[in-house]
């Protein structure tokens, strides 16, 4: 029995401290609804550790099931590979839960056959409006509704992380701005047996969503990708695109900046390759970012404050944004247009999307991580953060400027296939002009 | 005799019944429910239209499929001699009179084929490592390093370097098989065989092969389906890739119908990998039975 009771006031203490650092609780607004309310994420309790985002997510859930005890949050929680599987068969199905995931691609196809709710109204009606980065939800927005609000934290997908001390060495006291000079310094580098910069397209989506989505737009500035996104007339194969094609296919097969088994390993083993010293930068998304300065800080002191970020150098006959790099929010929280039918469930599960998104979610991520989401968390403090955190939070948000996430629009049986063909190109298997062909075939084809 | 303890017919029936419920729902229904689905435009969403056999018309004009039909004939072929053929070899040495530790033999070789193929997957991912992986620190180790490389970047080799580890997997599941069937025959045969003076290759050929005929003829079976349906393994390893150079159909299948949400298509996709295996298994048991039979007469 003694222990028992130690045992629950352990559990007590640990839920007391986890909802303490909050420091904006979570609203506990009266709800009729008592019962079941299903959610599906990828805010696995691994990804969690270390992962801003993730962690801010579940906090935030355990907070609002804690304000809510007449509610039990029926919580379905996949890895993100394999939540991406599942509710696209859930969807297929009509059997989306009350409250889920929605990926920017498939805004436009899931609502048009009415999967998502229309939360148009209910958005403008969010205690928490004034508040909202309302750029973030261009991409859960379609014929002028909305059907999601935009959850996690809005990161950058392609930050260059680089060692300041391995590159001073090499003669280089920031992070080169053209691709020409780190193509000289990975002679440099490669005579050490060191690769210049590591990077991994196992998976094949990391080519595109943290290497073309920047270089694409160095090529052909925003109104090219939005003209894509509103099929206003541009095409895959118009010659921008096509020369930041061919670009890529440059980099990765005529020099030896990067480690040569690219195409073979995923951006996680890549990361090692920087944390072992075994490359002397590291091309990923801020979810990398986070990965390695939680493993530096914990292994490797002096490296950890040896980080730089950097935008990815501009190419030699690019002439748009050289300082841009693409960042966003991916998911947005949907809701079950099935819902409609109990108003009580319904209020509950708006509350919830609410306080996930809301003022709860963005101040536990900014003074926890120093990241932001949908809501501004007002002027985020950051003078009790280290150099790196604070450096980290200034690069995505204050000194570089922003383009779009490609994976985020359009439809995933596009990038499917360009994603496939980009891996063939880099390995020499294609040409930039078939590449694009295809692609622009995909489009015509399910867009 | 045996009469009385038969049960009656009708719980025979009963106790057949649940299996039967199971393998209906489980295999029955889902072909059926995917050849009506091939009929239709149905991009993820319950929205399904009907489109007669244009999924099949760009099945028949599908490259990538026809790529990957190949990928799985080669996997099938190096199979069938990797997985059989050294199995049948290594149970002929384990059970030579010279051999000792039999029953360690048995247990290891078996041992690969009770690991989840993710991990197989894994395993050998590790193995072809371009920098931690065992094969480039031997090839180092011995003096050349010349001939290291990214292995499972090799687009010329990559169905080779993916094949080995299948084989590698599943050769110690073929051998518990024909270690059973060789042990059903009657050891005076080889006794007699010995006395007649014929030798270790004459007895497996002209005495062993031919009394595990029927055994073997499962296990072709057996190792044909198997690699028709061929998935895991190859999805740690590359996901298809690079490109589209280790594809094969399971993967391709998955690949349209959840990554590119295009279930109406990918279910035209699993009847034609189905059809495709039917020919191939029929095809291959009529090829055996009449080499046999040319062989008998």
């Amino acid at each position: 029995m003694k222990k028992i009771l130690s045992l629950v006031l352990v559990v007590l203490m640990v839920l007391s401290l986890s909802t303490a650092f909050a420091a904006t609780p979570v609203a506990a607004t009266a709800l009729a609804y008592k019962g079941e309310l299903e959610i599906m994420h990828f805010s696995t309790s691994e990804e969690s550790e270390g992962n801003g985002g993730s962690d801010g997510f579940r906090t935030t859930l355990a907070a609002w099931e804690a304000a809510h005890p007449d509610i039990t949050l029926k919580q379905n929680v996949l890895a993100n590979a394999e939540y991406k599987t599942q509710v696209a068969t859930l969807a297929a199905a009509g059997d989306l839960p009350d409250v889920f995931l929605l990926q920017g691609m498939n805004t436009i196809s899931w609502s048009s056959q009415s999967l998502v709710m229309d939360l148009t109204d209910v958005i403008k009606n969010s205690p928490y409006y004034a508040d909202y980065n309302t750029a973030y939800f261009t991409p859960f927005t379609a014929d002028g509704k909305i059907y999601g609000f935009p959850a996690l934290t809005g990161g950058t997908c392609t930050v260059v992380v680089y060692d300041k001390a391995m590159w001073a060495e090499a003669g280089y006291d920031t992070f080169p701005s053209t691709w020409a000079e780190v193509e000289k310094a990975s002679e440099y580098f490669n005579a050490k047996n060191i690769s210049a910069i590591s990077f991994g397209n196992g998976g094949q989506w990391q080519m595109n969503s943290c290497f073309l989505s920047t270089l694409g737009n160095r090529y052909t500035g925003p109104e090219w990708f939005s003209s894509m996104i509103a099929k206003g007339g541009a095409k895959f194969t118009d010659p921008e695109f096509v020369a930041a094609l061919a670009e890529t296919k440059r980099l990765f097969t005529e020099t030896k900046i990067f480690n040569a088994d690219f195409n073979a390993v995923t951006n996680e083993d890549a990361r090692e390759y920087f944390i072992a010293g075994d490359s002397a930068a590291f091309i990923g998304g801020n979810w990398d970012e986070s990965y390695i300065a939680a493993t530096l800080k914990a292994s490797n002191e002096e490296k950890f404050n040896n980080m730089g970020f950097a935008v990815l150098p501009q190419p030699a006959d690019a002439t748009k944004a050289p300082d841009s790099q693409n960042i966003g929010l991916g998911y947005a929280v949907a809701i079950n247009p099935k819902l409609a039918a109990d108003p009580d469930k319904l209020a509950a599960a708006i509350d919830l999307a609410y306080e996930i998104t809301g003022p709860a979610f963005s101040t536990y991520v900014a003074e926890n991580y120093a990241l932001g989401g949908l809501t501004k968390a007002g002027d985020v403090d950051l003078s009790d953060k280290d150099a790196i955190t604070q450096a980290f939070y200034n690069w995505s948000y204050v000194d570089t400027s922003t383009c779009e996430i490609y994976d985020s629009y359009i439809t995933s049986a596009v990038w499917s296939v360009l994603n496939t063909d980009l891996q063939t190109m880099t390995n020499g298997g294609m040409t930039p002009e078939q590449v694009a062909q295809n692609a622009q075939a995909a489009y015509e084809a399910n867009y | 005799m045996l009469e009385t303890i038969r049960p009656k017919k009708r719980t025979l029936y009963l106790y057949l019944l649940l299996p039967l419920i199971i393998y209906v729902f489980t295999v029955f229904v889902p072909l059926v429910t995917a050849l009506f689905y091939s009929f239709f435009e149905w991009k993820g969403g319950p929205e399904k239209a009907f489109n007669g056999v244009s999924n099949y018309i760009q099945l028949y004009n599908d490259a990538t499929f026809w790529k990957a039909f190949g990928n799985n004939i080669y996997l099938v072929v190096a199979c069938l001699v990797g997985q059989i053929g050294i199995a049948f070899f290594l149970v002929l040495l384990v059970n030579s009179r010279q051999a000792r530790l039999k029953s360690i033999h048995r247990t290891f070789g078996f041992f690969p084929s009770t690991i989840s193929a993710v991990c197989i997957g894994m395993i050998w991912a590790m193995v072809y490592h371009n920098k931690y992986g065992i094969l480039n620190w031997f090839l180092t180790t011995v003096g050349r390093p010349d001939l290291c490389e990214v292995w499972l970047n090799d687009t010329q080799h990559i169905m080779l370097i993916v094949t080995i580890p299948l084989i590698w997997q599943f050769i110690g599941y073929y051998m518990v098989i024909i270690f059973s069937a060789v042990a059903s025959i009657d050891s005076e045969v080889f006794e007699s065989a010995e006395i007649d003076g014929a030798n270790a290759f004459q007895t497996a050929m002209r005495i062993t092969l031919p009394l595990i005929k029927n055994t073997m003829l499962v296990c072709v079976t057996l190792c044909i389906a198997g690699n028709m349906k061929a998935f895991d393994n190859i999805y740690t390893m590359t996901r298809g890739g690079p490109g589209t150079a280790s594809m094969v159909m399971a993967m391709y299948g998955y690949k349209i119908s959840f990554e590119q949400s295009n279930m109406g298509y990918g279910s035209s996709i699993s009847v034609g990998i189905f059809v495709l295996s039917l020919l191939v298994i029929g095809g291959s048991q009529w090829l055996v039975k009449r080499i046999t039979r040319q062989v008998e007469v």
